[in-house]
């Protein structure tokens, strides 16, 4: 997957680089309006990562040039500015997803992989991860071919966790993705805790390996080890 | 007291007692004029009698008159003292009336007399009382004619100020509202006017500023907050961590998250207030707060709170944003401040949607729950939740009301 993330603040265009760098993936960055223009204008990229106020520009002008050039590049806009125009613009204008700042990388993450996966299967939208069978669309899940039951929360989870695969997310990751930003009342996410166990329990009880391993009780992670 | 009313009585007090001292010394005066022409009428007449002894050496004959009496008495030489005294008047067969009357003496040869004369006074007084009358008259018409113009020419003249005090009363800093001009030419009012405009301008312009400051620092602060929660994410990917550091990145990113979300709040209430969230579309609350109820499964679990819910069919016309937000507030409110084992009673009608949780049993105090930052110690909210609750009901004409009864705390929602 080839990624260009645009954004001019160091810190976080760093961590972001950092975190989607793996194998597989080729991440290039821009820092200001002029050498992300000149980066669209010459490459193709899987997703963008648009920060919409750059130096020198704004980042909807990118956007536009974009579709006007009819480049597929998916497009994922990511702004200080909690703004409902800005978000419906950017996504009138054509943007896939709208993220707004502050995020966790591993939502980001998710985000840019749900993107990807809409472009590259076309519709079909079966996720396959070893024995692992997911149906986005039908929001079905099968092991070894075997359907098992999923309640909404452990599917979104179970996505979450795969889009992150090999990546440690933490609790409030996690929290926030499946009830959202409301969630400020709890310090301790014991409830994560039942949903993966009974994801763990459904996968092998079908004969799938355990895949989540707890990490020094700051959040999980999914891997094939 | 109003102002005209004040006026007018002090007004009225004033002219009355005024009006009585001057009555007073009118009629002193007038009746000591009177009498006065009274005593020269009677010192004509014992002239009269004093000429008439010189010429004829004998006491004039007195004839019966109607207005005047004169005696003459025999009287021991000298014993008589000449004065001017007030007596009663006899008319033959009629009332006794008022009269003037002068004592004098004259010698007839060797012989002494006492000289009595009276007038009557009863022209006097009737004059003296005809003047007091129409004197009263006049006054009485005087004081109602005041009072009356006071009252129109004060409501008048005052009618600027009260339409200035009506301003005042509707004014709102976040109305973007001039202030009328009001009708006058009096310089005070315009004075008053003009200066109740530039504060009103002030107010605003400070209220504006402040405002943009919070967006402004709000907005800046997104951007460090985003680095921060970003570092941490990819520091967790570093793995190997002791016990002790994990429990530190957890505060850590407890922290962070707070502050995210005291920064979100705040940049939110902007908004409401800047009216910048206005997008209205059809909603159908009684699904939104059944996917809530759903979403929210797990957090009412954990609590092991028991949720009745009695959900009848309602649909607005809202911001969605706004609407899910003000649900999510005042649900996850009903947890946060629940016991275990809580209760929380959800009820949605066409007219209104009451929360009722059980909790402390204390009233709260319905002044202060919807103030910015006012929050009880125990709690781990952003101490914003409410106030945006009551700020999103007030956009969209909604009125949201705190009431205690009966172990369970109560928040309504009137559409």
């Amino acid at each position: 997957m080839k990624i260009l993330i645009i954004e001019d603040e160091e810190g976080l265009r760093e961590s972001i680089e950092e975190y989607f760098t793996e194998a597989g993936n080729i991440c290039e960055t821009a820092a200001s309006y002029a050498a992300a223009l000149a980066k669209v204008e010459l490459y193709r990229y899987d997703c963008i990562l648009l920060d919409i106020t750059l130096p020198g520009g704004n980042g909807i002008d990118i956007l536009k040039k974009l579709k006007a050039n009819n480049y597929t590049d998916g497009v994922l806009i990511i702004s200080a500015k909690n703004s409902l125009d800005d978000r419906l613009q950017g996504l009138d204008l054509g943007a896939d997803d709208y993220l707004v700042k502050p995020f966790h990388l591993s939502e980001l993450k998710a985000r840019v992989s749900a993107i990807i996966r809409r472009k590259m299967f076309n519709g079909s939208n079966v996720l396959n991860f070893n024995e692992l069978s997911i149906d986005l669309m039908a929001k079905t899940v099968a092991v070894n071919g075997t359907p098992v039951k999923f309640t909404r929360k452990e599917f979104a989870l179970l996505i979450y966790f795969i889009s992150n695969k090999g990546k440690v997310i933490s609790k409030n990751a996690i929290a926030e993705h499946l009830w959202g930003d409301g969630i400020d009342l709890v310090n301790n996410f014991d409830f994560i805790y039942s949903h993966i166990k009974n994801i763990r329990k459904k996968i092998m009880e079908a004969g799938g390996k355990d895949y989540i391993y707890a990490a020094y009780g700051m959040g999980y992670k999914f891997a094939d080890q | 007291m109003k102002l005209s009313e004040r006026y007018n009585r002090v007004n009225l007090i004033a002219t009355i007692v005024i009006m009585l001292i001057t009555g007073a010394i009118y009629y002193q005066a007038i009746s000591l004029i009177l009498t006065n022409q009274k005593d020269n009428s009677l010192k004509v007449e014992e002239q009269e009698v004093f000429d008439y002894v010189k010429l004829n050496h004998h006491l004039p004959q007195v004839f019966a008159s109607k207005d005047q009496q004169i005696t003459f008495i025999s009287a021991e030489p000298n014993s008589v003292k000449r004065e001017f005294f007030n007596t009663t008047y006899y008319r033959e067969k009629d009332e006794p009336e008022s009269g003037r009357g002068l004592v004098s003496s004259v010698k007839v040869g060797d012989r002494y007399y006492k000289i009595l004369i009276v007038e009557s006074k009863v022209e006097t007084e009737d004059l003296i009382q005809i003047i007091f009358g129409i004197t009263i008259g006049v006054i009485l018409l005087l004081l109602l004619v005041l009072v009356i113009t006071n009252r129109l020419i004060l409501s008048r003249l005052w009618q600027p100020f009260y339409s200035i005090l009506s301003e005042l009363k509707l004014f709102n800093v976040t109305d973007s509202r001039e202030m009328p001009s009001p009708n006058t030419t009096i310089d005070e009012f315009n004075e008053l006017q003009a200066e109740v405009t530039a504060m009103a301008e002030r107010v605003k312009k400070d209220y504006k500023d402040l405002k943009t400051f919070t967006e402004n620092a709000s907005h800046e602060l997104l951007t460090p907050i985003a680095v921060i929660n970003s570092k941490l994410d990819t520091l967790i990917q570093t793995e190997n961590f002791s016990e002790h550091q994990s429990k530190l990145l957890n505060d850590l990113y407890s922290a962070v998250s707070r502050l995210s979300r005291l920064n979100q709040s705040l940049l939110l209430l902007v908004k409401i207030e800047n009216k910048l969230l206005n997008d209205r579309q059809h909603l159908d609350l009684q699904e939104l707060i059944d996917d809530l109820l759903y979403q929210l499964e797990d957090i009412f679990n954990d609590k092991e709170i028991t949720v009745i819910s009695t959900i009848g069919e309602k649909e607005i016309d809202a911001s969605n944003y706004l609407i899910e937000i003000l649900l999510n507030n005042l649900i996850i409110n009903a947890v946060r401040h629940n016991r275990t084992n809580g209760e929380i009673i959800i009820s949605l009608t066409s007219q209104n949607l009451t929360i009722k949780n059980t909790g402390e049993q204390v009233a709260l105090n319905p002044e202060n729950i919807f103030t910015r930052f006012h929050k009880a110690s125990t709690s781990e909210g952003s101490g914003l939740g409410l106030t945006i609750s009551k700020q999103i009901c007030e956009s969209l004409g909604y009125q949201l009301v705190y009431s205690y009864e009966e172990l369970y705390h109560i928040f309504t929602v009137n559409f």
